[in-house]
């Protein structure tokens, strides 16, 4: 698979970056309310761009970002609207755990989610049938596809259609956070499923089902970052603009002490890097970087509101939205407390410190 | 649910309840408690989830069978005084309930929390003001068709700074009142204002010249039913839903002078007043959030299937024994904060003689034309405000609204780590604990803004505990005798005067026995 060169990737992000401003921004709020007319019209926009197969190759209509590609695609989304960009990671990685054959199914801008293992969850597969109940699976409401990790020892994953029979979704209607990736808990009784083969290159998937799980934390990594972004640009913007005491409120420490801490935290941002291939990120650099990101973006958009005041606290002006956002990142694939196990789950005695950006 | 039922009594945590001056029952708090306990564990729990997905979906919605069961339950007469036919608290009662009540759902308490800060310019401009408005609010509680108050400070173009008497005198107030024959007309927009649309009655500050903010800052007493006022919109907002906060507009509202709360021109140290006293029950809003995201994740991982052996987990542990530590220390503040306003910035006026005996005069008789007429008159306000003067001092009050204002910004921030850290253990799979906790996260953010932001508050912090400084909490004393042929005095000169026990008639048993 012959990955797309770095000022085609560039062009492309640039591409991403327009959209987020042009489109996604204007209808955040909308996307928040939940509308599926309106992310289904995104939807549209997106995958037209090719950004729904962004890791797939061209034989199966992808675009061949490769991971770093993605990722920095996604984090401009995510300037526009976190749940949107979260719709474009979890689509991405269902379909590149998928096999060619089963690639050739999936019509062309159809939406599918990853479902990845959560703690207590429990899904057993048999004959080709999946059964078990999933609490909270983001983004899976109106997919049309699902591809569910399976937990255990050995890595594997199963595709269930949306209308596969024993399937049965419920919209969680008190989803806070990411509202544009809208979720569901999903039952599931003898579902008609097939495997998801992964293995990156091995019949036609683009990522193993192995290194799934560091794909999604390092997406939501990005999309961390891009709430960020956005957080910093609006708080700014305003701190120049309201006056307070006769001058603009930048001029008080107060403030701009909290705008300076989120401009610190953006700055710290590593740049993730993958294999060679580029379809894979090293585990431990995706669970660094995605417990750093997050927390900071966490920091960051309550800051942002901070010093907005009770103007960011009102849901119209899109501030609030953000930190609802970033605390569903902290939150996804698993809170932060988990993740900082499992990192030091994969750190063996006399291991030398993770780096975030390996060299 | 998990409940943390208090090992200890109020008298046991708080020793100095019991032994500064006397005037607070403790078990008489301790009742109150349990009362507002009871209210929060029958009517608010069970319905906060539904009235913040409707008013979620309808910012404008609001819930008047609660406010009825609240006042079955006392809740709305919490801190109107005695003789007007309330409880006659102070920031004590008003903290301790407004834990209680935020435990279960902050949105629904800070419905009973804007209540009594519309209440409190009121009850601290002294016997003056007492009757007519509270006694009405007290007899509408009883009667079971409760009214509400309201209190608008906060303006489009001003915030934080109308809360603080250096940024006030700079601020951009668009509002203003303007004197006309029998007292002033009323114009501008007020901005966030906590029960605005459905109060009966709200109490404003405004600028009688809007160049000369600090030095003209007045409280007025507003009927909502006034021919100007109307309510624009109601805010949709992140948390605390079911407390509207909503837009007013003031056009040419006619408020005659014997609605002028306190003295025209006082607005500003009554404000400074009213946020000493406001300012705990923040914090202890902010601590009943903590402890209500407390109780329900211990509750989670002690009986949630899917929280099987995190319990052990050191993690975990360390995690719930920091909310306890985080949630006890903000209890203390807002505890330590409630008691010193109440013994030391107010306490002595509310204990005062003079003013006890009042209570004691029937209300048929209070009521009567001339006695009525001397509590309204500047005389009588004049006296309240001697009496301030005399039972404290500018400084003590600094202080006090200083520890008010830590109260505040710590607890505001304990609430929002708690939650936080709470959402985080039981993670997204959680089911029904998730939305409590989300929405208890969602709430808290507001601790940190509302009552003026943390950063204000913690300024207020330095100045009053850090530099030491005197801040300018107490209306000027205006004593008026025949040999100043009816000139205001200067604060010293005053105090001088006072000192000297010349001041007969600038107290309220002095006034009255001249009346």
């Amino acid at each position: 698979m012959s990955m797309l060169t770095a000022t085609e990737r560039a062009e492309i992000t640039a591409v991403a970056r327009e959209l987020a401003h042009r489109e996604l921004a204007p209808r955040a709020a909308a996307l928040d309310a939940g509308g599926q007319d309106v992310l289904a019209e995104c939807w549209h926009l997106l995958a037209g761009l090719g950004l729904d197969r962004a890791l797939l190759d061209e034989e199966h209509g992808g675009s061949r970002l490769g991971v770093p590609g993605l990722l920095a695609t996604i984090e401009e989304l995510a300037v526009g609207d976190g749940g949107i960009a979260m719709c474009v990671l979890l689509c991405n990685a269902a379909l590149a755990t998928l096999a060619g054959e089963q690639l050739a199914d999936v019509p062309a801008g159809a939406r599918w989610a990853l479902v990845p293992a959560a703690p207590g969850t429990e899904l057993a597969i048999a004959d080709g049938q999946l059964d078990g109940r999933v609490a909270f699976a983001l983004g899976a409401h109106g997919a049309d596809g699902l591809v569910f990790l399976l937990g255990g020892p050995e890595p594997a994953a199963s595709a269930v259609a949306a209308g596969a029979a024993g399937l049965r979704l419920e919209r969680d209607l008190a989803q806070m956070g990411l509202r544009a990736a809208p979720a569901a808990s999903a039952e599931l009784a003898g579902a008609d499923c097939t495997p998801a083969p992964g293995g990156s290159g091995a019949q036609g998937a683009a990522v193993s089902v192995a290194s799934a799980p560091a794909l999604l934390r390092a997406g939501t990594a990005a999309i961390a970052h891009g709430i960020a972004r956005r957080a910093y640009e609006a708080a700014l913007e305003y701190a120049h603009a309201r006056q307070q005491g006769g001058v603009a409120i930048i001029e008080h420490d107060a403030v701009s002490d909290m705008l300076s801490a989120m401009a610190v935290r953006l700055a710290c941002w590593p740049q993730i890097t993958a294999d060679p291939a580029g379809l894979a990120v090293e585990e431990a650099q995706a669970l660094v970087v995605k417990i750093a990101a997050t927390d900071a973006a966490v920091a960051s958009t309550t800051d942002a509101v901070q010093v907005f005041g009770g103007t960011g606290y009102m849901v119209g002006t899109g501030i609030e939205k953000l930190m609802r956002d970033a605390k569903y990142c902290q939150l996804f694939p698993e809170p932060n407390w988990l993740a900082h196990n499992e990192l030091m789950r994969s750190q063996p005695a006399g291991r030398t410190a993770v780096k975030a950006r390996p060299t | 649910m998990t409940s943390i039922a208090p090992e200890r009594s109020l008298r046991e945590q708080f020793p100095r309840l019991a032994r500064r001056g006397g005037r607070l029952d403790v078990r008489e708090l301790e009742r109150l408690r349990a009362r507002a306990r009871r209210f929060a564990e029958v009517h608010v729990r069970p319905r906060a989830l539904e009235i913040d997905r409707r008013t979620g979906e309808d910012p404008g919605w609001f819930d008047w069978d609660l406010v009825r069961a609240g006042g079955e339950h006392g809740m709305l007469s919490v801190v109107i005084p005695k003789p007007a036919g309330g409880m006659g608290g102070l920031a004590t009662q008003a903290a301790v309930v407004m834990e209680e009540l935020c435990a279960a759902c902050p949105g629904i308490a800070v419905i009973f929390g804007a209540h009594a800060l519309g209440i409190s310019p009121l009850l601290l401009a002294g016997p003056s003001q007492w009757d007519g408005v509270l006694a009405e609010l007290a007899g509408s509680e009883r009667s079971g068709e409760p009214l509400l108050m309201a209190c608008a400070i906060t303006e489009p173009e001003a915030g934080t700074d109308v809360e603080d008497p250096e940024l006030l005198a700079r601020a951009r107030i668009t509002s203003h009142a303007r004197r006309v024959p029998g007292g002033f007309r009323l114009s501008g927009t007020k901005r966030f204002i906590s029960n605005g649309s459905v109060a009966r009655w709200i109490t404003i500050m405004t600028a009688t010249d809007p160049r000369r903010p600090a030095q003209t800052w007045t409280c007025f007493l507003v009927d909502t039913r006034s021919e100007g006022f109307a309510v624009g919109r109601v805010e949709h907002k992140m948390g605390q839903r079911a407390c509207p906060a909503a837009e007013l507009t003031f056009d040419e509202v006619f408020v005659p002078d014997e609605r002028i709360v306190g003295r025209d021109g006082d607005g500003a140290a009554a404000t400074m007043m009213v946020l000493a006293c406001s300012r705990p029950p923040v914090g202890a809003i902010a601590t009943g959030i903590a402890r209500g995201a407390y109780e329900r994740v211990l509750g989670w991982l002690e009986e949630d299937r899917a929280a099987r052996g995190l319990l052990g987990r050191q993690h975990v542990q360390l995690a719930l024994a920091g909310m306890e530590e985080e949630i006890h220390l903000a209890r203390q503040l807002y505890m330590d904060a409630s008691i010193e306003f109440d013994h030391t910035a107010l306490g002595g006026a509310m204990s005062h003689p003079a003013v006890r005996a009042l209570g004691h005069v029937p209300a048929s008789v209070r009521g009567r034309a001339p006695v009525r007429g001397w509590l309204a008159s500047d005389r009588a306000r004049d006296a309240a405000i001697a009496l301030l003067h005399r039972t404290t001092s500018e400084r003590a009050v600094t202080r006090s609204l200083a520890l008010s204002s830590m109260a505040k910004a710590r607890g505001g921030d304990v609430a929002m780590r708690v939650t936080g850290a709470a959402l985080e253990l039981v993670g997204l799979h959680a089911g029904p604990v998730r939305a409590e906790l989300e929405k208890l996260w969602r709430d808290a953010k507001l601790t940190q803004i509302y009552e003026g932001t943390n950063q204000l508050n913690r300024l207020e912090v330095y100045r009053g505990l850090c530099h030491r400084e005197t801040i300018g909490c107490l209306p000027p004393l205006r004593a008026i005798h025949p040999g100043t042929g009816g000139k205001a005095h200067t604060n010293t000169d005053a105090r001088a005067h006072l000192e000297a026990g010349a001041l007969s008639c600038a107290s309220v048993s002095g006034g009255g026995g001249e009346s």
